[in-house]
Order: C-alpha cells, then structure tokens, then sequence
C-alpha cells in the first residue's frame, strides 16, 4: 500500500447472490482514498455506491479483486455514519457516543470526557442524559456522527447520512458537518450522496458512479478553496459546478 | 359560514358547510381526561361487583345450589378463617416458590436457545424443528415421566414449568432476534464490538421488550401448570387446597382457592411489568402492553 493513501482500491467487485437470480452490484472499481481527503461518491439508487462504503467499513467481502484500507488494531481504522437505525434507543445520548471507547475498553473517566467533547462539538451538551426516542431526527444523526467520530477514527464512512431529513435541516447538518471536519484537523472522509450540492459543498473530489454495476464514470477535484463557508452555496461558481455535475450524471439517472 | 351554539364540537350548518368548533375535550383538556380516567376506573369495577352481586342473590335465594355455588359472603368467611390458621398463605407460599423457580429455570434456559437459535442459520436448521414438534406436546402428559425421571420430591414440577415456560420464551426470543434490524449489529461492528460484546451492548438489549412480554405471559402459564401438576401430584399447594376441598364437598374453599389463584398471576404479571420497567428506562411506560 502506498503511504499517504487510506483507501486502495484495485478492480473491487461485488456479486450479490440470491435464491433467483446474482446480482452484480458494483465494479470493477479502482479507486484511491488519499490521507485527509474528502471524498464524496454520487450516483444513480442502486449503483453500489453503499457496498463499496460497506466493504471500506469491513461489513461486506469484495467478489473479486482487491481493497486495501487503513487498519488499526487489525480492523479498519473506520467508523461508519448510518442514514437511520443506527444509534441505539436503549442508550442515552451519552452512552451512546461514548460506545465506540467502551468497546475499545477506553478507561471510563476519559470515555466520558471524550464524548462529553464531542457532544458539544455536535450540539448535543444539553440532551447526554436523553434516550434516542425524545430526539428528532437531526439530533439523531448528531449523535450518530459524535458516536462515530469518537473514538478518532482515521476514516469517517457516512452512507447518506442526511438523506432521511427534510431539505431545510439537511442544510443545517451539511453546514455542521463542514465546519465540524474543517475545525477538525481533515480527517479521511468518504461520504456516499444522493444531493450533489452536498457533494459539491463538503468534497475535496468527487467520484461519479454508473448505473448498476456500478463504476467509476468520472472523478471531479471540486475547485472551491479550503475553508469553506455554507454561503458558497449562493455563489455562480458553485451554481455552475453543480450543473458541471448534473450533467455528468443526468444520462445515468435516466436510464436507471 | 354560519356557526351553531350547540354543546358538541362538530354540526352540520344549513349552508351545507361544515362548521368545526371546539368541543368539551378540547376546551379543557386536563379536567376531560381527569373525568374520563375516574369513569374508566369506576366501570373497570362494574363487571366484577354485578358478577358477585348476582351471584350473591341467587345463591341466597336458592336459585343456585349452595352446596356447589355457595355465596361470596361465605366464601369471603372461609377465606378470614383459611387465613387465620395459615393454610392458604402456606399453599401459596408452596406453590409461588415452585412456579418461581421453574419459571427462571425456564426463561433462562429459553432466552439462551433464543438467541443461539435467532444468530445461527446452522443450529436453526438443526434444532428448530425438533423444537417446534415438542412445542405442541402437552407438558402436563409429560408429568408421569418427570415422576419416573426425578422422583416425587419438588423436581418433577419446577422442571414441569421450566419446559413449559421454556418453548414460549424460546419462540419470543428466537423472532426478536432475528427481526432485529440489521443495521444495529453493522453499527456494532463498524464500532469494533467483538461477539459478547455486541451480545451485551446491542442483542440483549434490542430483543429485551420482546423478552418481557413472553415473561409475562409464561409468569401466567407457570400457575396454570403448577395448579395442574397439584391437582394430580403431592400433597401441598395452592392446587392441591383447591382439589382436596373439592373432594372433601368444602366448596367455600375450593372458591377461596380459584380466587387466590387469580390474584396470584395478576400480582406476578404486575411484578414481571415492573421489573420490566426498572430494567428497560427507555421504552415507553406501556411498551409491553402495545405489544401484547
């Protein structure tokens, strides 16, 4: 693996077997995750675009070639952000971003200091003690992002993790997210979209996926200068690179 | 549009609209619900005073043979008398004990199979059959064999109830598991959480409500058993108080038996709510309820 690369991908497959019928999910897919990147994958429903984050996470096994990824511990050095049914209803707020030290049997003293700190970077210093059901669903995915960026991972995986909020909120998140990563020393981010003004806003490159199987059609640097303010978001600039965009995608979505 | 200044909320109007209009629910809301609670309750108690009130009247009056339908008055009288010599709090005791021990026999024994059966594709295969064929035998055939197997002692009957209580949290467990949404373990694990540790942080917890309510169902199964497994072996409990005076024609105590029964399961099914709330603050107040 080449140094100063947290993702190596070298012509990754994915066959989904079921009792009718294979399908061939995603690939062949090569791809490279630099250090400290931020890396956004867009595509058509159903282009694989979640089994490639997955098999990055260690949730799925390639079907054929090879993904390298970043290991700590001998597992991925990764956490994994969900679009929903992720945080746990039996945990408080707390416990669970505090899960990720807990498992990594993180003494309890520090455990709580650290998600204390990431509970206030996210917002959520006023709900620690609150179960997940009296939250809405923006709280919800703060807290799924504390519990994942906790524990400092190398890699932070976010699979659609806005798509489940309405428009407005979503915006709000993006934003959140933004200046969270920025102030954040630019972990390794690959995050999986539907909105390509989410891409365009957080991403440092942006990978356009086919139809399924799903393959690389292009991959865009995102010409925005670091840091980055959420009123980019009004500039022509951004306007016309989110067009730049629809258009690399448009035929794909069609057919799909 | 016209309005009405009719009492109810909703009337129709002669314009052919419809006007909609707060109605006494919705004017005070917190004096309606304290009105409608108090109703609730009082008419919970309706069904049970007419039963003995009839039942009083025509034991009394003769419609009713006493010997077999004595009146609640002086089944209330044997009742103060069993109570004063101690045998129906002996009974009780005996056969709570018994129905106690086998139902943790059996919960544990069950939410073990549950989850090994709910997690592994190859142990269902292998044993949810064989299972699911014992389930339909009835466990109080089985009790002539438990005699052979353990003697006359305690053993045949707790083990009665540990099978019997056994295939109910068995079943519960092993659907609760494997409806458990995948995504919980995905998260476990992307978290890094090794097999026990995502057994006690995510599997335990997540089918924990599905758990409860199969507890208390078995906690009323357990008495059905233990009344059952009294009433043809051995020479104590609640279940043999009931048969005993049966054949001894002490009919005012074999009701005071029946009563003690009901009371019994309805104070164990609370007591298993309770525990069940202390161990799962996240679930709604009622989540067994809407469950069952």
């Amino acid at each position: 693996m080449r140094s100063g690369n947290a993702v190596e991908a070298r012509a990754v497959e994915r066959v989904f077997h079921s009792r009718k019928r294979d399908i061939h999910a995603l690939g062949p897919v090569d791809l490279d995750v630099r250090d400290g990147e931020f890396v956004c994958v867009v595509g058509p429903s159903g282009c694989g675009k979640s089994t490639l984050l997955r098999m990055i996470a260690g949730l799925v096994t390639p079907s054929a070639g090879e993904l390298r990824v970043r290991v700590k511990d001998g597992r991925p050095d990764a956490a994994m952000v969900f679009q929903d049914y992720s945080i746990f209803p039996w945990k408080t707020v707390l416990a669970n971003i505090r899960l990720g030290l807990d498992l990594a049997k993180v003494e309890r003293r520090e455990a709580d200091r650290l998600a204390r700190s990431w509970a206030a970077k996210t917002g959520l210093s006023d709900f620690l003690d609150a179960y997940p059901a009296s939250l809405s669903g923006g709280m919800r995915q703060r807290v799924a992002i504390a519990r994942a960026l906790a524990p400092n991972p190398q890699i932070l995986l976010m699979d659609e993790p806005f798509a489940a909020l309405d428009a407005q909120l979503r915006q709000v998140l993006q934003d959140e997210l933004l200046e969270v990563w920025q102030a954040d020393g630019r972990r390794t981010v690959v995050l999986v979209t539907h909105s390509l003004e989410e891409a365009a806003l957080l991403g440092d490159r942006i990978l356009v996926m086919s139809n399924r199987p799903g393959r690389l059609l292009a991959d865009q640097e995102v010409p925005f200068e670091r840091p980055r303010r959420p009123e980019l978001r009004a500039t022509p600039e951004f306007v016309a690179f989110r067009e730049q965009l629809w258009h690399l995608l448009r035929d794909e979505v069609r057919s799909a | 549009m016209t309005t009405t200044s009719q009492e109810s909320g909703n009337e129709q109007s002669t314009e052919g609209h419809l006007s909609f209009r707060p109605g006494p629910g919705d004017r005070q809301p917190a004096a309606y619900a304290r009105r409608r609670r108090s109703f609730e309750v009082a008419i919970a108690f309706v069904a049970p005073i007419s039963f003995f009130a009839l039942w009083q009247i025509a034991s009394t009056s003769g419609w009713l043979d006493e010997r077999f339908f004595p009146a609640p008055t002086t089944v209330w009288s044997t009742a103060v008398e069993l109570v004063r010599t101690g045998e129906l709090q002996e009974s009780l005791a005996i056969s709570t004990r018994r129905a106690l021990i086998g139902l943790a026999f059996g919960v544990v024994s069950g939410c073990a199979m549950g989850i090994l059966l709910g997690l592994s594709p190859l142990w269902r295969a292998a044993l949810e059959p064989f299972l699911s064929a014992c389930y339909t035998v009835p466990k109080l055939a089985l009790l002539p064999l438990l005699l052979l197997i353990f003697g006359i002692g305690e053993a045949p009957k707790i083990v009665l109830i540990a099978i019997t209580v056994f295939f109910f949290v068995w079943i519960a467990t092993m659907e609760a598991v494997m409806s458990m949404p995948e995504s919980y373990r995905e998260a476990g694990r992307s978290l890094g959480a090794g097999p026990w540790q995502a057994m006690r942080h995510i599997v335990i917890p997540a089918i924990l409500p599905q758990i409860f309510v199969s507890i208390r169902l078995s906690a009323g199964v357990s008495i059905l058993v233990i009344v059952g497994a009294e009433f043809v072996q051995g020479g104590d409990g609640i279940g043999y108080l009931i048969w005993h005076s049966w054949s001894l024609l002490r009919a005012e105590a074999m009701y005071v038996g029946i009563v003690a029964v009901a009371l019994l399961g309805f104070v164990l099914g609370e007591v298993v709510k309770w525990v069940g709330r202390l161990l799962m603050p996240w679930a709604p107040r009622d989540a067994g309820r809407a469950v069952m």
